[in-house]
């Protein structure tokens, strides 16, 4: 187990820069979920880590040591890649076996390793097949035997549950969250899903343009995004974000609804996003009013209700809006297309952003 | 009554339409087919069926189809009028060393070419590919001066050195295809990951996984030089050191093709058989090499 200290770490292909100046620290077992979308610059990052990518400047500090310049084999890194990358030519218990071997590992202490790697990840009964004999979330737990049965120091996923259907995906997510409760390796795992990375993470990096946009655990994220970019990102579905401005403790959208905001609202007199999550908004007479809207799609999915509506005016009954947004129901009641119905929300929910910078303003 | 009862039905005439165009368009297929098969495999079937003749069924007219009384004596005969064994054998030795050893440069060669970027990796592509481009005969005079300057004229390792040369060229552009669509680079980051150097991957993981693709590129090697007479002929003159094909040729012109025509293509069939032979055990392999590289799979 180790502690990893990334300190204003820059890549560029040619001359074109990729990762500007990323520095963070991981913690001894820790297990940081890097997240954005395709190309921000996060499995580059990762590759950085792992070696198998070049440092045009700043360091990657493993242990207080430097590994800017040590090969991939001298790291003491595992990685799971996204396409499993097995060795097609070898058997499970050869390509687990594999590192080991290399490393010069007696036969005894190899076979020990890899069956107590494959007792972890139920994968007993397949040492002797081939990876084309194996199903997809078969050949992903063989990736996962073949870096746990090293003991590393520190554990690299790219994107390991992108190749397989939606309801392995969940499953394969509890098995590497559970093995990483049981192993406790510090673990730097990269997705664009924000679903595995609110469900995984001790803490989630959310990378945008090959920066940094914020770190912190998922709750954090989730409730208090630092920028327009993690509000939009994190949480599914997407918050609603509105454009226009705060005048006499009330938002005034850029379509003219009009919603009361709460005593500590900030004040300022520059463009500003309001931003609601869409379970934060209720349909109905519960709590102060967001506003009158018409739902356009009502999509039930068992336990919630997920509503597509048009605001029609603000939660002060002045007539404006016109804007769509997102409304999560939690209630158990049918609703109807092409209804209008009155929609609360708490203000104290209420994130607000700076329309020009998009940070959050407080 | 039933729940179709009362649709309309669509005509079937169409089907039926294309069912009698693609019989018709199948007969002419299968008809240029066989026609061209027969094209092929004449001269082939005149050479087998002549190595089981006499001399004089071999030559009368009408031609005899099929050996009356078939005889091996003229495989004997072959043996007694050239050193046949021996010429096999030197053929073998020669096309085996050439094909093994352009296998295993071109194989370094077109990986790095497939996976590393460097100044001038395009243009040394760019060349190999122009070499296909340049017809061979040209390179004649060159080729020879150039065995003679490094005094490897009549020697087992000039022919070699010349069918390497030869050979690299469509091997390194037939494998770097391959490692790039057939091998994806995680396998040797894997590798890396685990504990290879660059050259443990290759030789650990991406050689192994690519062996269709490097058997492709063995057998043609094999056979080029297997097949070759031009350069065999030129390279080397000494009578110890002929190839088969060479030899067969002075076969014809030493002791009268009209004389031993039997012969002649008895010595013909068995210097088909370690070719056939080869192509039967490796032609799985070897097609698979040939369209692995072809599409993304």
């Amino acid at each position: 187990m180790s502690t990893i200290r990334i300190d204003n770490v820059r890549k560029s292909f040619g001359g074109f820069e990729v990762v500007h100046g990323v520095s963070l620290d991981i913690a001894d077992g820790e297990f940081v979920i890097l997240v954005g979308p395709s190309g921000c610059g996060k499995s580059t990052l990762l590759r950085m880590i792992a070696g198998l990518e070049s440092i045009s400047s700043g360091n990657v500090v493993v242990d207080d040591l430097v590994i800017n310049r040590l090969p991939p084999r001298e790291r003491d890194i595992a990685m799971v890649f996204q396409s499993y990358a097995l060795y097609p030519h070898m058997t499970v218990r050869r390509n687990m076996a594999f590192s080991l071997k290399l490393a010069g590992a007696p036969k005894g202490d190899i076979d020990r390793q890899v069956q107590a790697a494959a007792e972890i990840l139920d994968l007993v009964s397949l040492l002797e097949r081939k990876p084309a004999q194996l199903s997809g979330g078969q050949r992903q737990r063989v990736a996962m035997g073949r870096a746990i049965v090293r003991n590393p120091k520190l554990f690299l996923f790219d994107e390991p549950l992108s190749n397989l259907d939606a309801k392995l995906r969940v499953q394969m997510r509890s098995e590497i969250k559970e093995l990483h409760q049981r192993l406790r390796t510090t673990t730097v795992y990269v997705t664009h899903d924000q679903v595995e990375a609110m469900t995984m993470a001790d803490r989630i990096v959310v990378m945008n343009a090959g920066r940094i946009e914020q770190a912190g655990t998922p709750m954090d994220l989730y409730e208090k995004p630092a920028s327009l970019f993690v509000a939009a990102f994190i949480g599914s579905p997407s918050m609603n974000l509105i454009h226009g401005r705060i005048e006499d403790s009330a938002f005034l959208s850029d379509a003219g609804a009009r919603i009361p905001l709460a005593a500590n609202a900030p004040v300022t007199s520059d463009p500003v996003v309001l931003g609601v999550r869409p379970e934060s908004l209720h349909v109905g007479g519960v709590g102060p009013a967001f506003g009158e809207c018409r739902l356009r799609v009502v999509e039930p999915m068992g336990s919630e209700t997920l509503l597509a509506a048009t605001l029609l005016s603000g939660g002060d009954g002045a007539h404006g809006g016109g804007e769509n947004i997102m409304i999560l129901s939690r209630v158990k009641e049918r609703y109807a297309a092409d209804t209008t119905v009155r929609v609360g929300a708490d203000p104290g929910e209420f994130h607000f952003f700076d329309a020009t910078s998009g940070r959050r303003l407080e | 009554m039933t729940a179709t009862a009362g649709l309309r039905r669509a005509p079937e005439i169409a089907v039926s339409a294309h069912r009698h165009i693609d019989l018709l368009t199948r007969i002419v297929i299968l008809m240029v087919l066989a026609l061209l098969l027969v094209f092929i495999l004449l001269p082939l079937f005149w050479m087998l069926k002549s190595s089981f003749q006499t001399n004089f069924e071999v030559q009368a007219i009408p031609p005899v189809w099929l050996p009356e009384n078939p005889s091996v004596e003229p495989y004997d005969l072959a043996g007694q009028l050239i050193p046949l064994w021996r010429y096999i054998a030197n053929s073998l030795y020669v096309s085996t060393a050439a094909a093994v050893i352009a296998a295993a440069l071109s194989a370094m060669a077109a990986y790095v070419l497939a996976r590393f970027r460097f100044p001038g990796a395009t243009l040394i592509l760019a060349l190999i590919l122009l070499t296909q481009l340049i017809p061979s005969v040209t390179r004649i005079f060159p080729v020879y001066f150039l065995i003679q300057d490094m005094g490897l004229l009549n020697t087992f390792s000039g022919m070699i050195f010349a069918y390497v040369g030869f050979s690299i060229p469509f091997a390194v552009l037939l494998l770097r295809g391959y490692f790039q669509t057939s091998c994806p680079p995680e396998l040797e980051e894997a590798a890396m990951m685990d504990g290879c150097t660059y050259f443990g991957a290759f030789w650990r993981v991406i050689l192994p996984v690519s062996l269709p693709g490097i058997a492709a590129v063995t057998v043609f090697t094999f056979l080029n030089a297997w097949n070759d007479f031009l350069w065999a002929s030129l390279l080397l003159s000494s009578g110890e050191m002929k190839t088969i094909q060479v030899g067969i040729g002075e076969f014809a012109t030493e002791s009268g093709v009209s004389n031993y025509q039997n012969a002649f293509m008895a010595a013909c069939v068995i210097s088909t058989l370690p070719a056939l032979i080869l192509f039967f055990f490796v032609q799985r392999w070897l097609v698979g090499g040939l369209t692995a590289g072809a599409v993304k799979t």
